[in-house]
C-alpha cells in the first residue's frame, strides 16, 4: 500500500502522433481540440461562483442587479470590505476558527500517527478488533449523535468554550487509517535495528517513523484542516458566546441580519475563503493527495 | 557451563525478552489509548445514548421520561417525517447519479498529456475549496430572480427561473449545488484510480486494434469497478449529510421542499427541544448511513488478516 500518498500526475497515456498521415493526425487534433474546449468549459461553471463572488464584493449597490449584468465592477468599490467586517467582529471569528481548526489538526497528526504506528509495528492482543472499532467511527457522523453528544458536552460544561469545540474531533478514524496504511509501508527491520541501538520506543516515533511519514502527514494535516475550518454544524449547537463564534456562524449570522448588502455579504465571504485558496495553492499537490487518499489503492 | 548453570541463563534470557515484549506492548497499548479514549466518549457513547434517548420523551428541562417504542410509532404517521425522509432520498438519488459520469468523464479526460492541463485542473478542482457556509451564502446570491443565473439561462432563451423561492425547484438548486461541489471531488479519486491502470493493457489493447471506445468499455471500467463502488457510497453519505447548504439558503422551506434529514434532526432538537424524537430520527438515519459505510469500511479492510 505504498501508493496511498502518492501524487495525482498525470501520466501521458494519451495517444501519441504516429505518421499516419495527414488525415488521422488531423482528427486527433480535432479531438484533443474537442477535450480542450469541453474542459474549458466546465473549468467556467466551476470558477463562475467565485468570479461573481468576487467581482460583486467590489460592486456597488446601484449595480449589483442592474440590466445588463454588470460583468465588470465600474465603479469598484473596496468600502465593502472594510464596513463588512466592522460590522461584526470578524477578526475574532477569524482568530477562533484559526485556532480550532490548527487544534484540530496538530491533535490529528499526533494521535492518528501514533495509533496508525500502534496498528502496524506492534503485535498484541485485540489489535485487529482495535482496528475494527476505530474504522466503523466512520459510520458514526455528527449528524446521527449530535443530540446526545451536545448533552454530553452539556454535562462536562463545555458548551461555549474552545475544548468543547477541538476535544471531540481530536482524532478521526478516517486519519487513522490513512496513516495505518502508510506506515504499512515502512520495513520493521528499521524500527528493530533502531532498538538494538538503544534508542527508545518514543524516540523510535518521532525521529525515525514520523519523518519517513511526511508525505501522509501533509495529506492529512490539510484534508483536517480543510474539515476543521468548515465545521458548522457543531459549533451552531454548542457556541451561543459571540466571542467564541467561528467565522462560518459569523457569516451565516451576517447572512441573516444583513441578507440583502450583497456587496458587503460577498466580501465576507471572499475573505472566509481565501485562507482555503492560499493552502490550495501553496499545498496543491497535499491538498490533492489527501482526497485521492480517500479512494482505494489496488 | 553446567547444565543447570545452562538452563538458569536460558530462563533469564527468555525473562529478559519477555520483559521487552510487554514493554513493546504497553508502549503500543499507551499510545493507542488516547485515540480509543477520545472514539469511546465522543463517538461510541454519544450513539449508545441515541439509541436510549430515542425510547425517552426528554425537552431538557424534565429528566427523560421511557415511553418505549411511541417515538418511533409517531414518527412513521408524521407527515413532516415523512415528507423530509423523502426529500433526503431525492437530495441522495439526483445528487449522486450525475456525479458518476461527471466525475469519471473529467477524470478520462484529464488522464492524458493536454496542454495547460495542470491549470485547468486546478480550476476545475476549485469547488472542493469553497467553505459550505460560503456556498451557500454565494449561491443564494447567485440565484436571485435577477441574479446571474438567470442571466445567463436568458443566454440561451430560457425564462427566468424562482429557484429557492419555488418550492418545485428550490430542491433542485440546493442539489445542483451538491453535484458542484461533488464532481471534481470524485474526480481526483477516480484519477487516481486510472493512474493505477498500467498502460501495458491499453498497449496490449491497441496491439489487437482495439480503439479507444473499446478499451474503455473492456479494460478501463472493469478495473474501476472498486474505485466506482467506493465513489457511490462516499457520495452517498456525504449527501445523506448534507445540513449547511439547505439551513442557510432556505431553512427547509418553501414548503419544506429542502428539509432534509440531518436539518429536521438539529430542528426537532434545537428548536423545539423534543430530544426523544430527534433521537428516534438519528436512528433512522444511522441505519441508512450505517448500510452504505459498511461497505466502506468492509472495503477499507478488505483482504487483510484481522485478528
Amino acid at each position: 500500500m505504498t501508493g496511498n500518498a502518492e501524487l495525482v500526475v498525470a501520466r501521458p497515456t494519451g495517444p501519441k502522433t504516429p505518421a499516419k498521415g495527414l488525415i488521422a493526425r488531423l482528427l486527433l487534433r480535432r479531438g484533443t481540440i474537442v477535450v480542450f474546449c469541453v474542459l474549458f468549459a466546465v473549468a467556467c461553471i466551476t470558477l463562475l461562483p467565485f468570479y461573481w463572488m468576487f467581482s460583486s464584493s467590489l460592486r456597488t449597490m446601484e449595480n449589483m442587479f442592474s440590466l445588463p449584468i454588470q460583468w465588470i465592477p465600474d465603479p469598484v468599490n473596496w468600502m465593502s470590505y472594510v464596513i463588512a467586517w466592522q460590522a461584526q467582529d470578524f477578526t475574532r471569528y477569524f482568530f477562533n476558527s484559526g485556532v480550532v481548526a490548527i487544534a484540530i489538526t496538530l491533535g490529528n497528526l499526533l494521535l492518528c500517527s501514533l495509533a496508525g504506528y500502534s496498528l502496524t509495528k506492534f503485535h498484541y492482543r485485540g489489535r485487529g478488533l482495535m482496528f475494527v472499532l476505530i474504522l466503523s467511527t466512520m459510520m458514526l457522523p455528527l449528524e446521527v449523535t449530535m443530540v446526545p453528544l451536545f448533552l454530553i458536552i452539556k454535562q462536562l460544561d463545555w458548551a461555549n468554550t474552545y475544548q468543547g469545540l477541538i476535544v471531540p474531533f481530536l482524532v478521526d478514524g478516517f486519519g487513522v487509517f490513512l496513516m495505518r496504511q502508510y506506515m504499512l509501508s515502512i520495513p520493521k527491520d528499521l524500527i528493530d535495528s533502531a532498538r538494538i541501538d538503544g534508542a527508545s520506543e518514543l524516540r523510535i516515533f518521532w525521529m525515525i517513523v514520523l519523518p519517513l511519514c511526511k508525505p501522509a502527514l501533509v495529506a492529512l494535516a490539510v484534508f483536517t484542516f480543510r474539515e476543521a475550518w468548515d465545521m458548522y454544524i457543531w459549533p451552531l449547537i454548542i457556541i451561543t458566546k459571540d466571542s467564541l463564534r467561528t467565522l462560518p456562524l459569523g457569516i451565516s449570522l451576517f447572512m441573516s441580519s444583513y441578507g440583502t448588502s450583497w456587496d458587503q455579504l460577498m466580501a465576507i465571504a471572499v475573505l472566509g475563503t481565501l485562507p482555503m485558496i492560499l493552502l490550495f495553492f501553496f499545498l496543491q499537490r497535499a491538498f490533492i493527495q489527501g482526497i485521492a487518499a480517500t479512494g482505494l489503492k489496488e | 557451563m553446567s547444565s543447570t548453570a545452562y538452563a538458569e541463563h536460558r530462563t533469564v534470557k527468555r525473562r529478559m525478552r519477555l520483559g521487552l515484549a510487554s514493554k513493546q506492548a504497553l508502549f503500543a497499548y499507551a499510545i493507542i489509548l488516547p485515540t480509543l479514549a477520545i472514539l469511546a466518549i465522543f463517538r461510541f457513547l454519544p450513539m449508545l445514548e441515541a439509541f436510549y434517548f430515542s425510547l425517552t420523551q426528554y425537552d431538557l428541562v424534565h429528566p427523560p421520561k421511557f415511553i418505549g417504542l411511541a417515538n418511533f410509532v409517531d414518527l412513521m404517521g408524521d407527515p413532516l417525517f415523512l415528507k423530509s425522509a423523502r426529500v433526503s432520498i431525492a437530495y441522495v438519488v439526483f445528487s449522486v447519479i450525475p456525479v458518476l459520469p461527471l466525475s469519471l468523464g473529467l477524470a478520462v479526460l484529464f488522464n492524458r498529456s493536454l496542454w495547460i492541463k495542470n491549470f485547468l485542473r486546478s480550476a476545475i478542482f476549485m469547488p472542493v475549496v469553497m467553505p459550505a457556509v460560503v456556498m451557500a451564502v454565494v449561491w443564494t446570491f447567485m440565484y436571485q430572480q435577477d441574479g446571474v443565473i438567470n442571466t445567463i439561462l436568458g443566454w440561451f432563451g430560457i425564462d427566468p427561473i424562482a429557484w429557492l423561492r419555488s418550492s418545485a425547484s428550490a430542491l433542485w438548486a440546493v442539489i445542483l449545488i451538491g453535484i458542484w461541489r461533488a464532481t471534481p471531488y470524485y474526480m481526483v479519486i477516480f484519477l487516481a484510480g486510472l493512474q493505477a491502470i498500467p498502460a501495458d493493457y491499453y498497449d496490449a489493447a491497441k496491439i489487437d486494434g482495439a480503439g479507444g471506445w473499446a478499451s474503455f468499455w473492456h479494460i478501463t471500467l472493469p478495473l474501476l469497478k472498486p474505485t466506482t463502488l467506493l465513489v457511490v457510497v462516499m457520495n452517498v453519505i456525504v449527501a445523506m449529510k448534507v445540513f449547511a447548504v439547505p439551513l442557510i439558503m432556505t431553512n427547509g422551506g418553501p414548503a419544506d421542499a429542502t428539509r432534509v434529514l440531518p436539518l429536521f434532526i438539529y430542528q426537532t432538537a434545537f428548536e423545539f427541544f423534543d430530544m426523544g424524537r430527534a433521537a428516534a430520527m438519528s436512528v433512522f438515519l444511522f441505519v441508512a448511513v450505517m448500510l452504505f459505510s459498511f461497505v466502506q469500511v468492509r472495503m477499507f479492510t478488505r483482504g487483510e488478516e484481522l485478528r
